[in-house]
Order: structure tokens, then sequence, then C-alpha cells
């Protein structure tokens, strides 16, 4: 499934043979094929970088979930719809945990109509609360593409120009029904600079490739459960700006957190901005975050402050993405018998036991197959280069 | 240690016993990473030459032979951290091939239990090893503990592999001299690699406060204590660190450090509360700048609009 429209069909091209990359050793057994094989598996999780490219930091992302009669297929255990939901639930935890500073809404399609399930918002809570709610709803009717769009876009033509706009479609049904021609909808989406990806739990539909094809974005078919978890973790990661994006200086506050106890004297409690949001109604806390502009109360960050319009984050927050922007060199394989000096890992002290060891470009650090995983995932930096003070 | 610290200390062994569950299977991991800067011990020896390095040492020792101790399963783990390097000082390497050669060499003659008397000696043997081994450079008195954190999180994941058992994860910092602001962005990763794992990160100051170790605490979840006196180390090591998270909530502990999370700019150095952050790059500003001195992008400037004077017919006098 690819943009280009000349690429072949994967039934127009030759057999695959796969008994083929199963190769026996002289004594008859699979051993070294199966390490082999698992080591690849181990390996293609460290997925390479952009480079040099400006990212887009501060998305604001629609999800739309279709909730026509085929979700109820039961493919995905235990139907479409249940599997896709906590997939996203899972979605949305890692999505802001990588961009903290961005925000995510929810669209459901069904019926030939759209609706919003959650607005655009930076707080996973809400998001999490409605997916697990949703699972109940009955899947009816057929899904609009063109009602989703609009509706989404609605929302996204008034973000400011330096944010990116995305939507993320995840398309079960094979038709869409639409009530005018979607051709000038995906002539406006590029005017507005959305960019629209779409995720196919059936099969590849044509006006799914033209529409991700006109805005920029990506469109895959799952194959199994797992795929499609891989698929949905790609679109965590900051997709690269584009060239139009505007960028400019934003106006943040970072606000003291401030806690007080019963017992000091002069600590005097407050009602939260935030009931407005939940709906518990008001309730008097004695801590919590106070704006610097306007001196409103709010329990978490980020948020915008609903009183003056300021953004409030925390520094953690932004030091969250600082990886994305520097982001680091893959290592260099190298087998472990070309090693001089000792076979050790500089990471976790353990013994080299893989055929191959990873070396750091910059410090020539050895390490092996799981540090080197562990590295590029999550730590994003180099455990001996960060020992020099040139690297700082 | 007095007589008296021995009873107490064993008081609270019994204390900590009868409250812990004894659950055959689980593993718990204890990371102690000990700044070992040798410019700010040196003059610390100046300063108070009843609390040297060594006397430290022996205050992390008796932690970690009390963690040992507790479980039959649990696990040790120390790292020094040096001002360009880290070292792990147990699980040493020469230990970690050969383990059963070296036990016959430090066989205990005191009848103490084999493993804290094999743990005891790596360590000795390995802090004198520690400033031969590395050169210092300049005369800086801060330490980069960033280093340490990232070696002892891969340390923990290895075992993560080899025990599925392990429930908790503690990593211990020992810190002795000031901040390096410079590696404000790699202690940030490590911390929040450190968060996803779940990991809690404690931290015990002996001199000046640290607001980066306040930030870790706070973040994943641990303990921050500035030590009043440093002679009682091994004491607050003992009631403060050593029980783990579960314990934790029964205990009253020292209550959390107000933590300063205001960004600096990256002009000053700033503490600020309203900032201006450029959006390509999320470098913190305190003024407006028509160019971003990182990544050097020009701002688009938001001109307030001109209008125009509407032209005023004139009346013809009739």
């Amino acid at each position: 499934m690819d943009d280009e429209p000349e690429r072949t069909k994967r039934w127009e091209g030759g057999y695959e043979r796969t008994w083929e990359v199963l190769k026996e050793d002289e004594s008859g057994s699979l051993k070294a094929t199966v390490e082999e094989i698992l080591f690849q598996s181990k390996r293609r999780r460290v997925v390479e970088s952009h480079g040099q490219v400006r990212l887009g930091m501060m998305r604001h992302l629609y999800v739309v979930v279709d909730c026509s009669r085929s979700m109820e297929d039961q493919d995905l255990k235990p139907n479409r719809l249940t599997a896709t939901l906590k997939l996203l639930e899972g979605f949305v935890d890692e999505y802001f945990d990588q961009n903290p500073i961005s925000q995510v809404g929810v669209i459901t399609t069904k019926n030939k109509r759209a609706e919003k399930l959650t607005d655009l918002a930076g707080n996973p809570k809400k998001h999490i609360t409605a997916l697990k709610k949703a699972v109940d709803s009955a899947c009816v009717g057929e899904p609009s593409l063109y009602n989703a769009l609009n509706l989404a876009v609605q929302t996204l033509k008034h973000m400011p120009g330096h944010t990116s706009r995305e939507v993320l479609i995840i398309l079960s049904s094979l038709t869409t029904c639409d009530p005018a021609n979607i051709y000038d909808l995906i002539k406006t989406l590029k005017g507005l600079k959305v960019r629209v990806s779409v995720i196919g739990l059936s099969a590849e539909v044509r006006v799914c490739t033209v529409l991700t094809r006109e805005t920029g974005g990506s469109y895959h078919v799952i194959l199994d459960e797992s795929h499609f978890k891989e698929l949905l973790m790609l679109h965590v990661k900051p997709p690269p700006a584009s060239s139009s994006s505007e960028c400019s200086l934003i106006r943040m506050g970072f606000p003291q957190h401030a806690i007080a106890s019963v017992s000091e004297r002069d600590a005097r409690p407050s009602f939260s901005m935030s009931h407005l949001d939940s709906g518990t109604g008001p309730g008097l806390t004695l801590g919590g975050y106070f704006c610097p502009q306007c001196h409103a109360k709010y329990s978490e960050l980020p948020v915008e402050c609903k009183v003056c319009g300021l953004t409030l984050v925390s520094a953690p927050h932004l030091a969250r993405s600082f990886h994305h922007l520097f982001p680091m060199l893959p290592f260099l394989e190298s087998p472990v018998e070309q090693l001089q000096g000792s076979r050790f890992c500089e990471g976790c002290q353990g013994e080299l036991r893989d055929k191959s060891a990873y070396v750091c470009p910059s410090c020539r650090g050895v390490f092996c197959v799981e540090c080197d995983l562990f590295i590029h995932d999550s730590l994003h930096c180099c455990p001996c280069c960060i020992h020099s003070r040139a690297a700082l | 240690m007095s007589w008296f610290s021995h009873y107490f200390c064993f008081l609270f062994f019994l204390l900590l016993t009868s409250i812990a569950c004894f659950a055959e299977d689980e593993v718990n991991l204890l990371v102690i990473v000990v700044d070992v800067n040798p410019i700010w011990w040196g003059q610390q020896a100046q300063r108070e030459p009843e609390f040297t390095l060594s006397k430290c040492l022996d205050g992390v020792m008796v932690m970690g032979n009390s963690h040992m101790a507790l479980t039959r399963t649990n696990k040790l783990a120390v790292i020094a951290s040096h001002c360009q390097d880290s070292h792990f000082l147990y699980p040493s390497k020469s230990l970690g091939g050969g383990g059963g050669a070296a036990e016959d060499t430090s066989s205990s003659r005191d009848g103490k239990y084999e493993l804290l008397a094999v743990a005891n000696s790596a360590i000795a043997e390995e802090i004198r090893n520690v400033p031969s081994k590395t050169e210092v450079r300049g005369n800086s008195t801060d330490t980069l503990l960033a280093g340490s954190l990232a070696k002892a999180l891969c340390c923990i994941l290895t075992i993560y592999s080899v025990y599925p058992e392990l429930i908790s994860c503690l990593g211990q910092v020992i810190k002795a001299a000031e901040d390096c602001a410079l590696q404000y962005m790699n202690f940030m990763n490590v911390i929040f690699a450190a968060q996803k794992q779940n990991i809690l990160i404690d931290a015990c100051v002996l001199d000046s406060d640290s607001g980066l170790l306040q930030q870790a605490c706070d973040i994943t979840g641990g303990l921050y204590l500035k030590i009043p006196q440093k002679l009682a180390l091994a004491q607050y090591l003992l009631w403060v660190f050593l029980p783990d998270s579960e314990q934790r909530s029964q205990l009253v502990l020292p209550p959390p450090a107000h933590v300063d999370y205001r960004a600096a700019c990256f002009c000053h150095r700033n503490l600020i509360e309203i900032g201006y952050v450029c959006s390509v790059c999320l470098s913190i500003f305190c003024n407006f700048s028509p160019i971003c001195t990182t990544c050097e992008t020009a701002f688009k400037i938001q001109l307030p609009q001109m209008v125009k004077p509407k032209k005023k017919k004139l009346k013809m006098p009739a």
C-alpha cells in the first residue's frame, strides 16, 4: 500500500518462496536460522531518525474511529471495536508521554453521521474515560468520511499556524456515504494544511489512497493485531513539519506548585478552575498550580488557563520533547570477534553473548543488543558519552 | 559504629522484617550510586575530619548488607560516580565471571553471611582501584550523575530480563558535591526513562540542595532528604531509605520538598514565570526577540493592522 499509483499490487508480483528463508546447517538443525530470526526481530524496533528535519512539536490530532456495522466483525478479538478502543487507550497514553504539549480529540462516525466523542484537550484522563465508555455503543450503519473530516476541520482550521493539524482515521468499512463531493473536501484540506492519515482494517480503498496522497499522510492496512499496534505507534512520533508552517514565539506560563497543609497558618483553601471541566462540582483544595498572570488555580498541568488564555506548562514537559530535537545516531554494528579489549558491555557490565555488538560512533563504547535497544527507545543518550563534558 | 547504633539498627531490622511480606519469589533490587568526587571529599576531609569517604562507604555497606539480609532473594548493586566516569563497585567485573574463585579468597572469618562478606570485600577492593583508574581533569567540584544513573538503568534492565519476578527497583543516590547545570537535558532523559520503567529514585544529599535530584524524586515518586548531620549517615539510610515502596505507605517519612518547576530562560539562566517558547526548538526566552538564538528561525511578528483613514467627501457649498 503505497502512494505512487504505478506500484504493482501484491497479487501482481511473483510468488514469495517463504520456505527458502529457513536454511539447515550440516547436521540438519535450524538453530542458527532461528537465532538469526529472533535477533532480527529484536533489531526491527530501532526506527531510523529523520535527520536534521524540523518537526512539528505542538500537535493537534483528531482520531476518527469508524463505528459502522463492519466493526462488529470478530476477526480482531473480541470484536474490532473493542480491540480498536483498547489500542487507542494505549496510544493516547504514549502520545501524551512523547508530546506533552499537544492535544488530541476523538470523533466517531456511524449511521452516515459523525459526532465528537471528546473535544481537543491536553488531558489524557478525559479521553481514556470516554474511550472506555464507548465500548458499549452499538455499531450501526455506514461511516461517512466527508462528515467526519468536515467536523474535524471545523475546529482545526482555527488552530494557530505554528501547530501541526492532523487527522488519523481508523476505517474498517469498505464504503463511505458522503453528502457532497469528497474530492472538493480534499482540496480544502490541502489548502488548510491538514495532514490526514488512514489505518485500514479491511482492505485498501482508493478514496483513502487519494486522500492521504494529496494531504501528505500515510495509509496502511493492518495484517493482525500486533501490526495494528505498530502502525498506531508510528503516529506517536512528531511528524516532519510542513514547509509552510509558521514559526512563532508562544507565550507560556510556568506556575509554581504550592503545597500547603492545614497546619500552616496562612494556608487558604481555594476553588480550582478544573472543576468546570469535570462536572463534579466545585471543591475547596489547599494546594495547586496558580497561573502567574491571573492567579486562577489548576490541579494539573499542562492546561490552558480559562480566565486569561495563557498556556501553562512545567519545565519537564518541554524537556520530554527534547530528545526528538536532538536525535541519537544509531550505533554501528560490529561482530564480537573483531573487538579488541574486554568483552563487556559498558552499559550493564554483562558479557557480550550475541554475535554482534553495537559501538557508539562518538565515544567507541561497546553495548549489547538489549542495552542498545533500551538506549535508543527510552534513554536517548549514550551512557558513556554523557560522562565527557565535551558532549554536553 | 557505637554499640548503641548497632543495637538500634538491630531493633529497626526486627521491625522491618515484621512488616515485610514474605513472598519467596519476589526479587527487590537496590542500586546505590555514591558520589566519590575526590575534590569535594578532599575539601571535606579538611573541613570535618570525622566524616571521611571511608565513613560514608561504611554507611553504604551497612545499607547494602541490610537490604540483602531482609530477604534471601534481594539483590544489590553499587556504583561509584567519579568526575568523568562511573565504576561498578559491586558486582565487579572480576566477580562476575568467576564467582566461585573469589569466594575462597574472601571467606568470612567472623561467621558473617557469605554473601555479605563477599559484597563488603568487593566494595572495599574496588574503591581502592577507583582513584588509580581515573585521572582528574580540572578542579571542578560538581559531579556528572546522569551517566552513573544511565549505567544503573542499563544494569537494572539486564537483571529484569534475567529475573522476571522483579517487582520493585530502588535507585538510591548519595550525593556530595553540587549539581552540574550542563547535564540538565541528559539528566531529564534518564529520569523519564526511569519513570517509564517504574524505578523509584531516592536521594540522600550530604551538602547542598540539588534541584535536579528534587525533580527526579518528584517525577519518579522517590524520597528526597538533605541530611542535617553527616555523621549519622548510616542511621538516616536505614530509617528512611531502606523500606521499599509498599512499606513506605505505613511509615511516617519526611515530607516532600517543595520542587521548583519553573523553567530557566536560555539567555540569562534566570528562573521565569512567564516566558516565550520557540515553536521549533522549544527554547525558552524571557523577552520577545525576532530571531531564536538556538535554531535561528525568524519569527513571524503579528503587526497591528494599519487602518487607512477614510477620505471624507468635502461638502461643496451649495
